[in-house]
């Protein structure tokens, strides 16, 4: 990466900026879930690593969530930006440089962010911990470049359309920047109290519903139609979806604050929007599993598509929890709970996290011209993943149950620790499976990059055939 | 484009620009990629208008409605009878809540919903004496553990510039969110009809 950093655009090889920001997202998955293990070590053995403040859980929590969110998460989306938006423009990417540029400062960025909350450098405002200096930074020498480069690339494409995936794009990079920004403003500006509080999920819903999730649901507009090779199901239905995110997904941040003494006519607006989440939701799941129409062989024998359709699925339980835990009626009782920390889980470790891992498997094999090294491995990093994943989200959604439980009736405290006992053993198995396929999945790519079989030109790499 | 109101369910582009989009939607691949045109299905169409009626009737402020002072003030009243001197605290209470019932009280779903016992009203009591001694609208106060404190709702204006605390059934919010489904269903309404007509479908779906 360094030797581009200096050279001149024309020199830099097409499709640095993606491989770079490609290998980047699944380190820092390998990093994330790293901690995210350690973290329920912590919970799941409460003596374990004992004495060290900066390891302790407070510290380490705010680490994996951001890890996560801005290293694998969003890495793989800017590879994922950095490969599309030009292949659907039959063109190149806008600058190669400024991509190479943008995923250098994107790593050192967050490598310091993440390191001063490790010293305990926060703003102590959940989502939104990184400290405001760090903020700007995110802001300057990430979202804007990634925006300016996806933007440029759109505007000089050599095809007339504007593919659905682009439509994401263009539109999701725009609004992260106004969701970093808006977000931020109590620290920037020192609002406190009920503003902080209101700005702070504010910020931390629209990281979910303007970047997270419209960026994942593109990648599978992308993968689905480009691998399987049948036409898009709806081009009105990707406008249905792409509206109603536009709308109902950006207004009901207020039903994350049930309980708070916000106005009651704002907490009645969010919840209605809340459940309305569910428009865009089946959209989507309805336009990607009808554009699998007599295709659905390859949901068992292809790798990018089974990670696809599974994340596209996870939509479902994802949303229908989504819509319906935020009403009154409901969030009552699972508010503050482990409930949350899982579905929290099936938004970034399942549904977002299944497509972007496509994203990352399908792009770096086109952009290495090499197949993949094992589709062995790449069946076991699904499973472990999957089976992980799953582990956790059973295992935090009774333990959220009984914590809701154990509120209402005021079981004392302790008691409750102790009927959790079992549920946090069985969240760290699940969430060290998925740091173990994480491990596997990088030797995979890695090996793909030096040893997997050259893709001829003029082939793409879901038509040639797996050797291992 | 012109809406047009003899045919409203017809594309709003004109023909040559409808000829056109064809042409392009049928010949321009984008990365390689095809896209249809096709119809939600009609259970999917359900599952649709489904949700969103669901999500106004599941959302009704007055399933969050928290327990108002007014709704224990025959409770506070029976407390001092005469018929109830003398008994256990669990008799006691039993006697006050079926003389309510009873009597055919308006908010009776309300109190079945918020319970309390004897001591609970005990130290609710002397605040919502006091409170109607003021002549206040105790619909206004809540009962947050055991105090009475003026709801946090804002409701309608009244003539004298004070604000409703008493939370209804419909609120703000709600119209607000009505405005955003019309906002919505117009915007997306539009946004399709600047394609060709619904039934017309490019012609590379087939393979």
């Amino acid at each position: 990466m360094f030797k581009y950093l200096f050279a001149k655009n024309e020199d830099i090889p097409a499709g640095s900026a993606a491989v770079f920001f490609g290998f980047s997202s699944i380190v820092w998955f390998v990093v994330g879930t790293a901690i995210g293990s350690f973290n329920a070590a912590k919970l799941a053995f409460p003596d374990f690593v004992m004495g060290s403040e900066i390891l302790s859980f407070g510290h380490m929590r705010q680490v994996h969530v951001l890890a996560v969110i801005l290293g694998w998460i969003s890495m793989a989306f800017a590879m994922a930006m950095m490969y599309i938006t030009p292949a659907l423009g039959n063109t190149k990417l806008w600058s190669e440089k400024l991509g190479v540029w943008n995923c250098f400062l994107w790593n050192v960025g967050l490598s310091l962010g993440l390191f001063l909350l490790w010293l305990g450098v926060t703003s102590g405002r959940e989502y939104s911990d990184l400290p405001w200096p760090i903020d700007i930074v995110v802001i300057v020498g990430v979202l804007v470049p990634l925006g300016i480069n996806v933007w440029m690339t759109i505007k000089t494409r050599r095809v007339q359309g504007i593919y659905t995936t682009n439509w994401f794009f263009g539109a999701a990079t725009f609004m992260v920047i106004i969701v970093f920004s808006v977000g931020n403003a109590p620290e920037f500006f020192q609002l406190t109290g009920l503003t902080e509080a209101y700005l702070t999920w504010w910020f931390a819903h629209n990281v979910l519903g303007l970047w997270i999730t419209p960026v994942a649901a593109a990648i599978a507009y992308y993968v689905v139609p480009k691998v399987t090779g049948n036409p898009l199901y709806s081009h009105r239905i990707g406008h249905l979806h792409f509206w109603s995110v536009v709308v109902f997904y950006s207004t009901p941040a207020a039903h994350h604050l049930m309980s708070a003494p916000l106005p009651e006519w704002l907490k009645s607006f969010a919840s209605v929007e809340g459940v309305l989440i569910l428009v865009p939701a089946i959209a989507f799941v309805s336009n990607l599993l009808l554009t699998m129409t007599g295709k659905w062989r390859m949901f068992v024998e292809n790798i990018e598509i089974k990670f696809t359709i599974t994340g596209v699925m996870m939509a479902i339980p994802l949303n229908m929890q989504g819509g319906f835990q935020q009403t009154r009626a409901i969030n009552w009782y699972v508010h503050g709970t482990g409930w949350m920390v899982a579905h929290a889980h099936l938004a970034l470790l399942g549904f977002s996290t299944f497509l972007e891992a496509a994203a990352v498997y399908y792009g770096l094999q086109t952009l290495l011209r090499r197949k993949l090294y094992s589709l062995g491995l790449a069946n076991f990093h699904f499973w472990m993943l999957l089976i992980g994943f799953t582990t956790y989200w059973v295992a935090m959604t009774i333990a959220g149950l009984i914590q809701g439980a154990g509120k209402i009736y005021e079981v004392p405290y302790i008691d409750v620790v102790i009927a959790e006992h079992p549920y946090m053993i069985a969240r760290w198995v699940g969430g060290t499976m998925v740091f173990l396929g994480n491990c596997v999945w990088l030797y995979n790519m890695w090996m793909t990059a030096r040893a997997g079989t050259v893709i001829p030109a003029g082939r793409l790499p879901h038509e040639l055939a797996y050797e291992r | 484009m012109a809406w047009k109101f003899d045919n409203p369910l017809g594309t709003l582009t004109t023909d040559d620009q409808n000829a056109s989009a064809k042409k392009l939607w049928n010949e321009e691949t984008l990365g390689n990629i095809t896209e249809d045109n096709k119809r939600l299905p009609q259970p999917v169409v359900g599952l649709m208008v489904l949700t969103i009626i669901t999500a106004f009737m599941i959302t009704f402020p007055l399933w969050g409605k928290r327990p108002t002072a007014a709704i224990y003030a025959p409770y506070i009243e029976m407390m001092s009878s005469a018929e109830v001197q003398g008994k256990s605290d669990a008799e006691a209470m039993a006697y006050i809540t079926s003389q309510v019932k009873a009597s055919g009280f308006e908010w009776q779903s309300e109190l079945e919903r918020h319970p309390l016992e004897m001591d609970d009203l005990r130290m609710i009591r002397d605040q919502l004496i006091e409170l109607k001694q003021q002549g206040v609208d105790l619909r206004e106060y809540n009962v947050v553990g055991n105090r009475l404190i003026l709801a946090n709702f804002e409701g309608n204006i009244r003539p004298d510039g004070s604000v409703e605390r008493y939370q209804p059934w419909w609120d703000k919010g709600y119209t607000v969110a009505v405005f955003f489904i019309i906002f919505f269903t117009v915007g997306v309404g539009v946004a399709i009809k600047r394609l060709p007509e619904y039934s017309w479908q490019p012609t590379h779906g087939d393979h």
